[in-house]
């Protein structure tokens, strides 16, 4: 519907992770370099995954489960790459501390490694929004638009930024979570993320119903918000935390 | 926050070498995908520009009617014939080179950076007029556009504007010069591509390959080869002592870029090292090394990996030091960047920033272009792909420590991707966002 709408579209899925691109990661090259990196793993587990399903499609039935195990499978091999995520993490840590100690600049900080987690998990949401929702707004710059039979309320394009809004949040904070998880052996931050993007995305799955998006739209952003609030009370509790190890240290 | 009394972490400053030369690739691809989308959606139904006859398609002109194999054949022979004008063009380049008409390079070179801004970029921009109805008149244009291409003939064939026009006028060259590639047939386009990679691999690589010859050159004679590069702006160090200043200025010696040479010289670093060998005692005289070279950081950072810390021998030589920042001050007149389109390859420039050719700057704003034909989704993948080829190539660099090509790794991965995203990504991805299944 015009260059004015697909720009909207644009901005409405990638808007936040836009801002926070320019206040956080721009400034620091590294940062950047994670971001890229992390949306090129991610797009490679994606081309892994449509190898494997790519038999498979497309789907001529109408019924839930194939669909379902398509996501089952997703979710899993992708949760299963955050481990490996995080150990070459662990690496890069030490390679970075010690260039640190060389150039005799101060050590990472807790900020660093957490900027580190964000930026990870913001290419993974950024690379969920340009493959699932960028990549099909190109008709939206065009005269027209589409709307679903299932959604009718809204026009697809809408209804897909919204919820690759939703993603991208889910996305970038897992990832904080995560590694905050691995680094204290937590277990409860370490299995929470799994399960809340496997939650998350079953949630995707009502889409498949009349109707259903005027549910799950809601509910995702539930999950959302939820995953906000999480990470913001254990980056709260972690810094409070060093902070105060810090002020009793001197 | 105290943010302002925190010392600045390390976060801020590694890898500022490499972000500085993605963004302005990142640039020109952009620029080309968009050039390639307006354009083209416009004049759907009427013909792009003049019939189009190159050098590219002087062996076979594909037509869609044609069979699978017959575009394949067709194509492979307009890349042979293609890659044969190049390397006769690069062998003459280095008779010429040995010849020492340097001069007469530099004319050349800023004669073709005339013709391409001025009349590509007139032809492109007549395209944009005529597409979006832009009301000028013909002696407004021209008067535009001439006083535009002679600004960008001085920006690039004599260096002393501003670097970031010179940045700027380098970006846009290769964005015209890639736009034009881009309306090749498709087959052509591809192998083109594949053989200009390969043909990469093997001028560099091989003994008798011209851009071998080229580097040695001008290697034994340090002098600086005439060509277009885009040399990213010298990474400052904030924390260099006003001492390190003059050694921050000469922290590569002249082996500049050429055809496809991802080069290092190590040979250089023994002669302006002042600091001595043992990581420990860096801490001592932090400000010194911190303005020998961001580059070396870099490089020292990767080299961390391998768990050797590379340091030259530690002789200071002050007198060498003057000689060489003489020797780049004269050089610098008369060895002013020229254009050969053939030349790709990254080096270290005299500051330490990095430099890449402009061929590479065209053959990925080429692939990436050809990617937006079909579809965004396969330029996402391509680009990172780039990227990600960019980063391994300059990786193998400092490991490798010779020169390198520039193309191969990214154009290979770029085609991979493409062919991986058109055959099984797109299906998948199509199949569920369709039904607002994601994940």
């Amino acid at each position: 519907m015009t260059v004015a709408a697909g720009i909207g579209y644009t901005l409405l899925a990638l808007g936040p992770s836009l801002s926070l691109f320019i206040a956080v990661i721009a400034k620091k090259p590294f940062l950047i370099l994670t971001l890229l990196s992390s949306t090129l793993v991610w797009l490679i587990s994606l081309i892994v995954l449509s190898g494997l399903w790519r038999a498979f499609l497309p789907f001529k039935t109408a019924s839930l489960w194939p669909y379902a195990l398509i996501i089952l499978t997703s979710v899993a091999f992708q949760e299963a790459l955050r481990p490996l995520f995080w150990r070459i993490y662990k690496r890069l840590e030490d390679m970075l501390d010690a260039v640190a100690d060389r150039v005799s600049k101060p050590r990472l900080f807790i900020t660093d490694k957490m900027q580190i987690a964000l930026a990870g998990g913001m290419g993974h949401g950024v690379a969920h929004a340009v493959f699932f929702c960028l990549s099909l707004l190109t008709p939206s710059f065009g005269p027209g638009t589409y709307y679903m039979e299932k959604c009718s309320q809204m026009s697809f394009f809408l209804v897909s930024a919204i919820i690759a809004l939703a993603f991208v949040t889910i996305h970038t904070l897992s990832m904080v979570i995560a590694f905050n998880g691995y680094a204290e052996g937590n277990k409860v931050d370490q299995y929470i993320v799994p399960v809340i993007h496997l939650i998350a995305a079953m949630l995707t799955l009502i889409n498949l119903a009349h109707g259903g998006c005027i549910i799950s739209i809601p509910l995702l952003y539930g999950m959302a918000v939820v995953t906000l609030g999480h990470c913001g009370k254990m980056v709260w509790t972690k810094l409070a935390e060093n902070r105060s190890r810090q002020g009793s240290s001197y | 926050m105290d943010q302002n009394r925190k010392p600045r972490s390390i976060l801020e400053t590694l890898g500022e070498e490499l972000v500085r030369i993605i963004t302005p690739v990142s640039i020109c691809m952009l620029l080309v995908v968009i050039l390639v989308t307006v354009l083209n959606t416009h004049s759907e139904g009427s013909s792009i520009g003049p019939s189009f006859t190159t050098i590219a398609t002087i062996a076979y002109s594909e037509s869609s009617s044609d069979s699978i194999w017959d575009k394949l054949k067709g194509a492979l022979l307009n890349s042979l014939v293609f890659v044969a004008v190049i390397t006769v063009v690069t062998f003459l380049l280095v008779l010429l080179f040995y010849f020492r008409c340097t001069k007469f390079l530099k004319y050349y070179m800023g004669f073709s950076s005339f013709l391409v801004l001025g009349f590509m970029g007139g032809e492109i921009a007549l395209f944009l007029i005529r597409d979006f109805s832009f009301p000028v008149d013909c002696v407004t244009f021209v008067i535009i556009l001439f006083n535009f291409t002679v600004v960008g003939v001085f920006a690039v064939f004599m260096s002393k504007m501003a670097i970031f026009v010179t940045q700027a006028y380098l970006v846009v060259i290769g964005m015209l010069v890639a736009y034009w590639f881009t309306l090749l047939p498709e087959w052509t386009t591809w192998v083109l591509l594949v053989a200009m990679a390969l043909y990469d691999l093997a001028a560099v690589l091989l003994p008798g390959g011209p851009l071998k010859l080229l580097v040695e050159l001008a290697i034994s004679r340090d002098e600086d080869i005439p060509a277009l590069v885009y040399e990213a702006r010298p990474v400052i160090n904030s924390d260099s002592s006003p001492t390190g200043d003059v050694l921050q200025r000469r922290v590569w010696r002249e082996r500049r870029n050429t055809g496809s040479a991802l080069d290092e010289n190590s040979d250089a670093r023994p002669n302006f090292n002042p600091n001595t060998s043992p990581v420990t005692n860096s801490n001592t005289t932090p400000g010194t090394y911190l303005s020998v070279g961001s580059g070396e950081n870099e490089i020292n950072l990767v080299n961390a990996e391998e768990g050797q810390v590379f340091r030259g021998d530690s002789e200071l030589a002050a007198p060498l030091i003057q000689h060489r920042i003489n020797v780049r001050m004269n050089s610098e007149e008369d060895a002013s960047p020229s254009e050969n389109f053939a030349l790709e390859g990254i080096g270290l420039g005299s500051s330490g920033a990095i430099k890449l050719g402009l061929g590479d700057f065209i053959f990925y704003s080429v692939l990436v272009g050809r990617a937006a034909m079909y579809d965004f989704m396969t330029v996402y993948a391509c680009y990172l792909a780039i990227i990600a080829g960019l980063g391994a190539t300059l990786i193998l660099l400092a490991f490798c420590r010779k020169a390198l090509p520039a193309l191969p790794v990214s154009i290979m991965l770029g085609v991979l991707f493409y062919l991986l995203t058109r055959l099984l990504l797109e299906v998948f991805v199509v199949q569920c966002s369709l039904n607002l299944l994601m994940f």
